[in-house]
């Protein structure tokens, strides 16, 4: 069996199911989340019919000014990251730390009442310094800076599959020898234009969103982070840490199809697939579920089962959006610390929202808490633009 | 980190390209209703590919990789826009699909028939430099044998309008072209192999942050410094500082043994 390049040394997680690695996967357990109408949140004719999945208030309220919430998240997942594993961030300054941070919101320019106050021609004070904050802390980087680490950073923005390409490049990163260690992982915020804008796609759903299901009809907006602190093994050792787990391997490929709907033959995602098991040096008997998008939408779930049914043949497939909602540019970064919980438990989550096998689809996802044995998984991300990305997640006593 | 990987092909553009300067590579009514952004973004990548000696036409093992820099602001705005001119419930789905930062990776993949791996990097000035860091990290690891790093910036209006007023706190963007104020377009062919008429030999490449902030204006931006490099065909060791960013790239032309 290969050795694991990267550990992972700690890993955290705030999403509408909880507030910590090990409450949202017992929320993924217990099908427990927030997930109600934003009328709080955003400011659209909308709130009275689309609910989605949001953070605990209690979180988004500790907000400090000068941070955006998907920051906020992000470091409130990173530091459960370090804490699992013992240790101090300033631990770290003098070893080569990278950052990367997938996100979609925070990179894009949603200052909605900068822009409007602008287009009215009645800028505050206020505004300026807004606009200024946002052009100088690309989310990666100012991660950085607030760690004080000296390494590389990267924020990636390839929507949904952010989180998946962050921790995959990071392991590639500790694989080829550019870092010693590599806090990873994907942020979003909820805000009206990605509320209005997957509504206006019809691609939305007025009720929970049932993943994989006959009757599925669309997807539900959430929010959240989840960070993972990678080290290489030499650091790991150094450092006397204990595993929570290993990135074994990481798969992307494009499909070159469409803006905003996945190949039907799922060409590229069979391919990402494909490249994350040949750099485990794993088959797909080797794993024990996979965490699919699984966003519920009807094109997605089709092209996912199409690619699943023919590389990952029987394998057991959970999607947990049902207890997350769609985290965009978090989603993957959630959904691989789920992954991870689920391995190191044992026991993978039913798939809430799921109730009647579509004869297209032709399987049924986890309907009941799933036992497990075998030590590794795959999770899967789809993204706009038809990008793909796998990711393979050993648990913390796997090649044990 | 050492490389042994070579930069096969390059262009830069800075404004908008005209229509019939498409005429070698694609047919013009594929231009209807393309963003502006992804137009210039399309012509140089057609540039770099064919001075690497590739055609679009052949499969090939092939990545890519996009520096967003802001994204895809024209969308953004139209977004913004139709919500408050249309309501939500007429607001544009178009706009909002185009206003997705990897909007442009998926036009040049489709265009360019790229099906390898695809990242989109948003970051502002260091968007360029973060995304070379990507492709070659996908080369080393034998992902493709080729990849397109391409930088796709637009104009953001309400930053253009302001920054002039207050210099203080827009400072450090005023040194970056890859930044908000011009709409700016470039791609590299990076390879693990050399090809095409006058491949560059790439000797190392490495970013780090620093920890104290540089306030030194830049003259010009990354992406066009390092294209101007190229065209001189001699040795060069590219060190940019960028707010409290280093990045390096060393690169020299390659000689066939």
């Amino acid at each position: 069996m290969k050795q694991p390049a990267s550990w992972i040394a700690g890993h955290g997680c705030i999403c509408a199911s909880g507030n910590t690695s090990v409450t949202c996967y017992e929320g993924a357990l217990n099908g427990c989340a927030r997930f109600l109408l934003p009328k709080h949140r955003v400011e659209s004719a909308y709130t009275s019919g689309y609910p989605v999945f949001l953070v605990d208030p209690a979180v988004v309220l500790s907000c400090p000014k000068d941070q955006s919430l998907s920051l906020h998240f992000f470091l409130t997942a990173a530091k459960e990251s370090f804490a699992q594993a013992g240790l101090e961030p300033a631990q770290l300054t003098d070893k080569k730390v990278g950052v990367i941070v997938g996100t979609s919101v925070d990179a894009s320019f949603h200052c909605l009442n900068v822009y409007k106050n602008w287009r009215n021609h009645n800028t505050s004070p206020q505004d300026i310094v807004e606009l200024s904050h946002y052009f100088a802390s690309a989310t990666a980087q100012a991660v950085s800076r607030y760690f004080g680490f000296s390494g590389p950073f990267q924020t990636i923005v390839t929507a949904c599959a952010s989180g998946t390409d962050a921790i995959g490049l990071a392991d590639s990163w500790i694989r080829q020898g550019w870092c010693d260690a590599v806090l990873c992982g994907g942020t979003d915020e909820m805000n009206l234009i990605p509320y209005d804008g997957f509504i206006r796609l019809l691609i939305a759903s007025k009720e929970k969103c049932k993943p994989f299901d006959k009757n599925r009809n669309g997807i539900n907006i959430g929010e959240g982070a989840a960070a993972m602190l990678l080290t290489s093994q030499a650091l790991a050792k150094e450092l006397n840490l204990t595993p929570k787990g290993y990135v074994l391997g990481y798969g992307n490929s494009c499909d070159a199809y469409h803006p905003t709907a996945p190949d039907p033959q799922a060409k590229g995602l069979k391919q990402a697939i494909s490249f994350a098991l040949q750099e485990g040096n794993l088959s797909a008997t080797d794993l024990a579920f996979c965490n699919a998008h699984g966003t519920a939408s009807p094109a997605n779930d089709a092209a996912e089962a199409c690619a699943f049914k023919e590389i990952l043949p029987a394998l057991p497939v959970w999607g947990s959006k049902g207890v997350t909602g769609h985290t965009l540019g978090a989603a993957g970064a959630v959904e691989a610390v789920l992954t991870l919980e689920a391995l190191n438990h044992q026991v993978v989550p039913p798939t809430w929202g799921f109730a009647e096998m579509d004869e297209q689809i032709g399987f049924s996802p986890t309907q009941n808490k799933l036992k497990i044995h075998k030590r590794a998984a795959i999770s899967t991300s789809l993204a706009f633009g038809g990008c793909n990305a796998a990711l393979i997640i050993g648990a913390q006593d796997y090649g044990h | 980190m050492d490389t042994n990987l070579y930069i096969n092909g390059f262009s830069s553009f800075t404004g908008d390209v005209p229509a019939e300067w498409f005429s070698p590579y694609i047919e013009l009514r594929r231009l209807r209703r393309m963003e502006k952004i992804v137009k210039n973004t399309l012509f140089c990548s057609f540039q770099a590919l064919e001075q690497a000696g590739l055609s679009v036409q052949e499969p090939k093992n092939m990545g890519l990789c996009i520096a967003a820099g802001a994204g895809s602001l024209e969308n953004t705005c139209k977004f913004m826009d139709s919500i408050f001119e249309d309501g939500d419930e007429l607001s544009s789905p178009t706009a909002f699909a185009g206003s997705v930062h990897n909007s442009t990776g998926l036009a040049l993949s489709m265009h360019l028939n790229i099906q390898g791996p695809c990242v989109t990097i948003g970051q502002f000035e260091s968007s360029f430099p973060a995304a070379i860091m990507t492709a070659v990290s996908f080369l080393q690891k034998g992902c493709c044998e080729q990849i397109v790093v391409a930088v796709a910036d637009e104009v953001n209006p309400v930053a253009a309008d302001y920054a002039p007023k207050h210099m203080d706190l827009f400072r450090p963007l005023l040194r970056n072209v890859q930044g908000p104020f011009e709409r700016f377009s470039a791609a590299l062919v990076l390879g693990r192999h050399p090809q095409g008429a006058r491949p560059y030999q790439i000797k190392s490449v490495c970013m780090r942050r620093e920890k104290k902030m540089n306030t030194t204006p830049r003259p010009i931006c990354f992406a066009q410094q390092l294209v101007d490099l190229l065209k001189t065909n001699e040795t060069f060791s590219l060190q940019d500082i960028f707010c409290d960013t280093q990045f390096n790239l060393e690169a020299t032309p390659y000689v066939k043994p």
